[in-house]
């Protein structure tokens, strides 16, 4: 048996919004017992009240979440300012949560911190791992997507993929909640892990487009960029922007040697004295770079050629749940059209199939099948599980 | 509680609810309105920068294209420059050295000519007294009269020395012609006769001009030349020039005379180079050469003096002689070279070269 079910409510008030939620769960389960939950909540909720009121309905849930730039369910299909829960049951698969903190000083610990608490009670190996880390900590400071993903890695090693995204605040940058149990944290890195008889996919993809002329990276270090082609970084978008910083809208592709692939990196702060742009990834010096535009139907291709990709991919015949995660910028540059990502996931699945996902600042997942994980920027993720 | 109450106090909750939603979502909406401002701001300048960038690209290739066009003028031009001066470098020193080399044995054979004639008028002149002293030689004597037909010898030799006299003269002019022609010794600016130039050429060319397909009087040429002062020049180059011009007349011609496109009236069945020079204003020296050949079209036309353009089969015509003489006549000489022509109608070059410079 592997049961998953969803709530969801768009109540701005935090109680009767959950206490709704509860209740489309309680609803579904019938007399099942969940095992574990994923809650995405919009910034403005009274979290910890909804986290209490979470455990006195399923007293000791293992719970883990965070605050989003916008939610999707298959109750509610696209929102903002809205609360989803998903509830986890079964009895051939195991489920287990762990939390690390401190994850903007020390990454690699947080990570190990989480991977230990929660695979210590686990009777079989690790299979699958959604980490909801944060992003925005406080004053604007960001923990490294790269250096969790690094942590996550040497605590699970390589062979366990890693799908999920990054905590949001409505497109404020400045504190992103994730949520464990009863607590809520800022700088924390929640994991759930999967282990046992499950069966999962996942595919990715992007829809940014390269512009204008390639150009070389002269100066950086680490994420921060100082020289495109021995001039300032600022110019370079200047050139593109004018006036305007640099903004997540405008990533640049990062080249990867000779070749014609590329990776993004969403341009953070700058430094309009001496003319760097600091961004959410490293960047490496010699690497040919361009600057990035988007069409808003590439970007909803995007999203399709991602569910498609898990679909193909997918082991079994019947994925029971659907979890997307799918960038804060698409959400930003779609628009009105935002609902067409996930409406593209759900005209694909059965109906039965419930979808739950959020809007990230971040996401993690492999590449290809049994591909290591890569953490990416403006790109939708599809996963799909189940037991056959 | 009453079911009317409950009804109407579920109401409320939903109103309330739905009251609190709409808020939110209105807050919302002037939240992302004033971002949709900044972002369309953005993507304004995004659509400029990149406008900029095309137009500076396009700007860029269209100066490269230029470039690349004038480079591969200039590049044509000197290649053109490179090959006929190599051959007409190499061909004067031909030409210069058959005539330095043909010019020794032809003063032996015209100065002995004239000792010889005398040797043998002497000798015939002895016969003769010989005859009258002794009316009435032995046989083998009359015999020997007889058989080299002594009388016909007397007669015919006067004839066979003034012809040998002829064909060495015209050996000489030759060969001044050709030394004249290469002007390898006159490589430098000087005044010179422009007739002698023209006549020069007319006699290294006298082979061309005398024996044309089916036309056993050959190409009639016609000097219609008026009294020029002697101008400076570089008498060498000016040379190539009419080289030029007259062997494209003949080439002209001959073609005609071949496709037989010729007009079969009385006048332009004689193929005719009609050469005139005359002074104008008296600042410029006008040579104009005209042929009654087949003329071109304006496609060809246009294209005349360009470097390798020929419409004569591959290996006859390097496409270089035109766009040469058009250098040395307008950059060189600082002159005017033009053709008039159209189908049917011959062609006619027009040379102009300012009397002082």
């Amino acid at each position: 048996m592997f049961n998953i079910v969803v709530g969801h409510s768009e109540d701005p008030d935090s109680l009767t919004a959950v206490k709704e939620v509860l209740e489309q769960c309680a609803s579904d389960l019938a007399d099942i017992v969940p095992k574990a939950g994923i809650l995405f909540a919009a910034i403005d909720f009274h979290h910890a009240l909804i986290l209490q009121e979470i455990d006195s309905v399923f007293p000791g849930i293992d719970l883990i979440g965070c605050t989003t730039d916008g939610e999707m369910s298959s109750v509610l299909g696209f929102q903002q300012d809205s609360l989803t829960l998903i509830l986890i049951s079964s009895d051939t698969v195991e489920i287990n949560i762990g939390v690390g903190y401190g994850v903007r000083e020390n990454a690699i610990a947080a990570a190990q911190q989480a991977v230990r608490q929660a695979t210590e009670k686990s009777s079989t190996a690790a299979k699958l791992c959604i980490p909801l880390p944060a992003s925005y900590t406080a004053d604007g400071s960001t923990t490294s997507g790269e250096s969790i993903l690094k942590g996550l890695k040497l605590a699970l090693g390589l062979d366990v993929p890693l799908v999920g995204g990054t905590a949001g605040d409505q497109y404020r940058f400045t504190k992103t909640y994730q949520f464990f149990r009863t607590e809520v944290l800022t700088d924390s890195l929640p994991i759930l892990i999967f282990s046992g008889d499950i069966l999962f996919s996942y595919g990715t993809a992007c829809g940014w487009q390269p512009i204008g002329l390639k150009s070389i990276v002269t100066k950086a270090h680490e994420t921060v960029l100082y020289e495109i082609d021995g001039k300032p970084a600022i110019e370079f978008y200047q050139h593109y922007l004018g006036k305007h910083p640099p903004t997540i809208e405008h990533p640049l592709a990062v080249y990867e040697g000779d070749s014609e692939r590329y990776y993004m990196r969403v341009p953070h702060t700058c430094d309009l004295e001496i003319g760097s742009i600091s961004f959410l990834g490293d960047i490496p010096e010699q690497a040919m770079v361009r600057f990035t535009d988007i069409s808003r139907n590439e970007v909803v291709a995007a999203s399709e050629t991602s569910l498609k990709t898990a679909l193909k991919n997918y082991p079994g015949s019947e994925p029971k749940a659907a979890f997307i995660f799918s960038c804060c910028c698409r959400r930003w540059v779609l628009g009105t059209r935002t609902k067409e990502e996930y409406q593209l996931v759900r005209n694909a699945l059965s109906t039965e199939v419930p979808i739950c996902g959020f809007y990230t600042y971040g996401e993690f997942a492999p590449l290809e099948p049994h591909g290591s994980t890569y953490y990416h920027q403006e790109t939708f993720v599809t996963l799909l599980l189940g037991t056959k | 509680m009453e079911p009317a109450n409950y009804e109407s106090e579920s109401r409320l909750h939903e109103l309330e609810k739905t009251v609190r939603i709409l808020k939110k979502k209105l807050a919302r909406s002037e939240a992302n309105l004033e971002k949709l401002e900044q972002t369309s701001e953005l993507r304004e300048s995004v659509l400029k920068g990149t406008i900029r960038e095309l137009e500076e690209s396009q700007i860029s290739l269209q100066k490269h294209g230029y470039e690349l066009e004038n480079a591969l003028a200039n590049l044509k031009a000197l290649q053109g420059k490179l090959v006929e001066s190599e051959k007409m470098s190499a061909l004067g020193v031909l030409v210069a050295g058959i005539a330095h080399e043909i010019n020794n044995p032809i003063n032996f054979i015209c100065g002995n000519l004239i000792y010889a004639n005398n040797y043998f008028q002497d000798l015939l002149r002895l016969v003769q007294i010989y005859q009258q002293y002794y009316p009435e030689p032995v046989s083998a004597i009359q015999q020997e009269i007889k058989a080299i037909e002594l009388e016909f010898l007397i007669q015919d030799s006067e004839k066979l020395f003034q012809s040998m006299n002829m064909g060495v003269d015209r050996i000489c002019d030759i060969v001044t012609s050709l030394r004249n022609f290469s002007r390898l010794d006159e490589a430098e600016f000087k005044v010179t006769d422009i007739h002698q130039g023209i006549d020069s050429t007319l006699v290294i060319l006298n082979s061309r001009l005398k024996s044309v397909l089916n036309f056993p009087k050959g190409i009639q040429v016609i000097r219609d030349y008026g009294t020029l002062p002697l101008i400076g020049c570089y008498p060498g180059q000016l040379n190539q020039v009419f080289m030029n011009i007259i062997t494209n007349a003949i080439d002209a011609l001959e073609e005609g005379l071949i496709n037989q496109q010729v007009m079969l009236n009385e006048k332009s069945l004689i193929p005719t180079i009609h050469i005139c020079t005359e002074v104008l204003n008296n600042d410029w020296v006008m040579i104009r050469i005209a042929d009654n050949g087949q003329g071109m079209d304006e496609k060809v036309h246009s294209k005349l003096f360009d470097p390798f353009f020929t419409t004569k089969d591959v290996g006859k015509g390097t496409g270089l002689g035109l766009s040469i003489s058009y250098r040395i006549i307008v950059e060189l000489h600082g002159g005017k070279l033009d053709c008039y022509s159209a189908p049917g109608t011959g062609a006619e070059f027009v040379i102009q070269i300012p009397t002082r410079r």
